[in-house]
């Protein structure tokens, strides 16, 4: 029996549909905290297939994961899929961010708002750990129900009688378990639940001579629709945030049993927010606000689309290519019709969520929706013109420009925090070419605008109609 | 309001006035060939409430068809004198099975504290006007010793889980809100007890075993039914609205 001390640090990650969701154990290191994952999920019927990304970055000898499942897993129902997968639905459902251009207005028949830079949020993974395992244990009241070999991985599948002895078994095992996570096994094993345990087989790494562990893929049938984030918060410190990339048939996906409320978008920010570098802390920070706002127990969405490939456009604007039919087979869309795959249904929704276990007590529980409203973030940015401003549209356009960039400015901050004197000089950039208005020479009472021109107009209006009807008041009196 | 300015729901207001409308619109088409009493027209603001409340759509065409079923079948489905459904739980629940185009939301609602204190309140203060303050409280209790009894004592969760799921927006609306209606419960005060635990219980069976997110929903679909065999069994004084009853004196 191989025996390792392993590990914690437990990542858990949370797998999608029946009960799932694992940690992965890392070999005494702490330093391993799970901060971010990404979980494929698809539900069609009772039919889930979860994919987990797999960013783990220590030594591959030291990598383990434990996930539970809601029944003994075949051979067939474990894949490795190509890990581009996942950044290629990263990059396109990511919230993005669209650069327009103001037109010239001393110029006569130009384009307006034309849009010609898309930058997207992309993830940054995560990482994690663990070690090898053993057989039947009747002390332990463990039983190794199925046991493969998957390309790189070696697979277990455990069941157990109560979370004491599995918790010994991990450990005579080689397995460090972390503070907090026997309380958390006992209940998916009273309800039933199996687990997945996996390792890294060694030497398939050495033949295929990388260290890179591909994405691991499981299916099954389940009625439950969830995953069970609390196993990864066994040994979580602080919040860890989670993206779930879901195909249905249907529409979107939304949870159950937490609010699932759409991120702030379509919001005009300020042009220096494309600076090089700054997108990136503008989402996080726009995210940390939302979330806090929300009451920190919230589901965020951040895409939802019909990516049915025939539907047309599937964002606006798109961040990449959006994904065709390969992509939908191998995350797992058994229902796309292989010799009619542009008219097979499919709905993309892309979930954000960041928990924690004193606001997320509740594993997360799904549903699929006949919602089929389309949702994506979108961040504006708009760049003044140049040129010529001294005709009369140029010197408006000029004082629009700054009311419009101090509606930018208290736009960034209430949707990140971003505060500061310097945005100033963004706002007042081009306040220099404002001249002094020659108005309303001799018509002092008459504002020199198009609204005080229709104003002042309605006031003669009405005090003409005024003065006619005292006066046929008059005349009948008389 | 709460939904469209706190909650940020989308397109909220089209739909609300759309599921209005159409309930007080077919209400009054009852009323306006007789088989409704002019006083009823209150009744059909309740059931938009629920709908608004409880029920979504994509198409405002699907909330109109929902708004029509849940107030023509307080006229199509009746046994001596009382409904035989919830109209807005028959709506929902019909809507649901013949368009294929509406949903619940269960989590729409969030877990405030400070909205289930509102919203518990409120329910009660109604409640006891009307006389079914009773039925809520045997169904919450039935419901909270069951889950307590699995999710606590069996599966070992700690109790910011059961408390969890006890503070869904949407489930205490459907204790307050939903089951009490005076027209579908029994007249017997322990017949509406027992009516109300054997939603309770249902609804345990329905979410625990087969993962039916909206249980209490499809469980008074099913139960409310008997309730003319609880009438049948407990006799007692039949509810009447107090318009109805300055109308028709005893």
């Amino acid at each position: 029996m191989k025996k390792v001390s392993v590990i914690t640090a437990i990542m858990l990650f949370c797998i999608g549909a029946h009960a799932f969701c694992g940690f992965y154990v890392a070999k005494a290191d702490a330093t391993l905290f799970n901060t971010k994952s990404q979980i494929i999920l698809v539900r069609d019927g009772e039919r889930s297939v979860i994919t987990m990304s797999n960013d783990f970055k220590g030594d591959v000898k030291d990598f383990a994961m434990v996930i539970p499942v809601p029944v003994v897993l075949g051979r067939n129902d474990i894949r490795v899929v190509n890990p581009a997968l996942f950044s290629m639905l990263d990059s396109y459902s990511a919230p993005r961010m669209v650069e327009y251009w103001d037109t010239e207005p001393c110029l006569r028949y130009m384009e307006c708002d034309e849009m010609i830079d898309v930058r997207s949020m992309s993830m940054v993974p995560i990482m994690a750990r663990e070690e090898s395992v053993s057989r039947k244990d009747k002390q332990y009241h463990v039983t190794v129900e199925a046991r493969y070999d998957v390309e790189e991985y070696d697979v277990l599948i455990l069941s157990a009688k109560e979370s004491g002895g599995l918790k010994q078994w991990l450990i005579h095992n080689g397995y460090k378990i972390p503070e907090g996570a026997e309380e958390v096994l006992d209940p998916y094993i009273k309800n039933g639940l199996k687990f997945f345990v996996v390792k890294v087989d060694l030497e398939e790494m050495k033949a295929r001579n990388t260290e890179y562990m591909r994405p691991l893929q499981i299916e099954f049938n389940s009625g439950k629709f969830m995953l069970p984030i609390r196993l990864g918060m066994a040994n979580a410190d602080g919040d860890q945030d989670m993206i779930v990339y879901a195909f249905t048939r249907q529409g979107r996906v939304e949870c159950t049993n937490y609010r699932t409320v759409k991120l702030p978008t379509d919001r005009n920010i300020p042009a220096f927010v494309k600076e090089k570098g700054q997108f990136g802390p503008f989402y996080k920070d726009l995210f940390t606000k939302a979330y806090d706002r929300e009451g920190r127990n919230s589901v965020f969405l951040e895409y939802a689309w019909n990516v049915t490939p025939n539907f047309g456009m599937k964002c606006d604007p798109c961040v990449g290519p959006p994904p065709m039919y390969q992509e939908f087979v191998d995350a797992g869309a058994n229902w796309i019709d292989p010799n009619n795959p542009n008219n097979s249904p499919i709905f993309f929704t892309r979930l954000h969520v960041r928990y924690n276990r004193d606001e997320f007590p509740q594993d997360l529980f799904f549903q699929v929706t006949p919602n089929m409203e389309h949702f994506q973030g979108r961040y504006v940015v708009t760049n003044a013109a140049t040129g010529d401003m001294s005709c009369s549209g140029g010197q408006e356009y000029l004082k629009e420009l700054e009311m419009r960039r101090k509606k930018e400015v208290d736009e960034l901050a209430a949707l990140t925090g971003w505060k500061s004197p310097r945005y100033a000089s963004y706002i007042y950039q081009y306040s220099a070419g404002i001249h002094e208005p020659k108005r309303n020479e001799g018509l002092p009472f008459i504002p020199w605008s198009t609204g005080g021109t229709v104003a002042g107009i309605m006031a003669l209006a009405l005090g003409f109609v005024v003065r006619r009807r005292k006066k046929a008041l008059q005349l009948e009196n008389a | 309001m709460l939904g469209t300015f706190i909650l940020n729901w989308d397109t909220l207001l089209p739909k609300v006035m759309v599921v209005l409308g159409t309930c007080m619109v077919t209400q009054l088409a009852f009323i306006k060939v007789g088989k409704a009493h002019e006083s009823s027209w209150m009744s059909s603001l309740i059931t938009a409430l629920g709908l608004c409340l409880l029920f979504r759509a994509n198409d405002l065409n699907t909330l109109a068809f929902a708004s029509v079923l849940s107030i023509s079948s307080k006229f199509f489905f009746r046994i001596r004198g009382k409904h035989l459904f919830n109209p807005a739980n028959l709506g929902i629940i019909g809507t649901l099975l013949i368009t294929q185009d509406g949903w619940i939301s269960p989590g729409q609602w969030g877990s405030s504290v400070i909205f289930l204190f509102i919203m518990g309140a409120l329910g009660s203060i109604l409640l006891f006007r009307v006389g079914r303050l009773d039925t809520t409280m045997a169904f919450l209790i039935a419901f909270f010793v069951l889950e307590y009894c699995r999710t606590v004592l069996y599966l070992g969760w700690s109790m910011d889980v059961l408390i969890h799921k006890f503070s869904s927006g949407s489930f205490i609306l459907f204790a307050f809100f939903m089951i009490t209606d005076p027209k579908t419960t029994p007249d017997h005060p322990w017949a509406r007890k027992i009516w109300a635990v054997s939603i309770a219980v249902l609804a345990f069976i329905m979410s625990t075993w087969a993962y039916i997110h909206t249980a209490p929903i499809w469980a008074l679909f099913l139960i409310t039914p008997l309730t003319a065999v609880f009438d049948l069994l407990w006799k007692s004084e039949r509810f009447r609205w107090l318009k109805e009853r300055n109308l028709n004196p005893i």
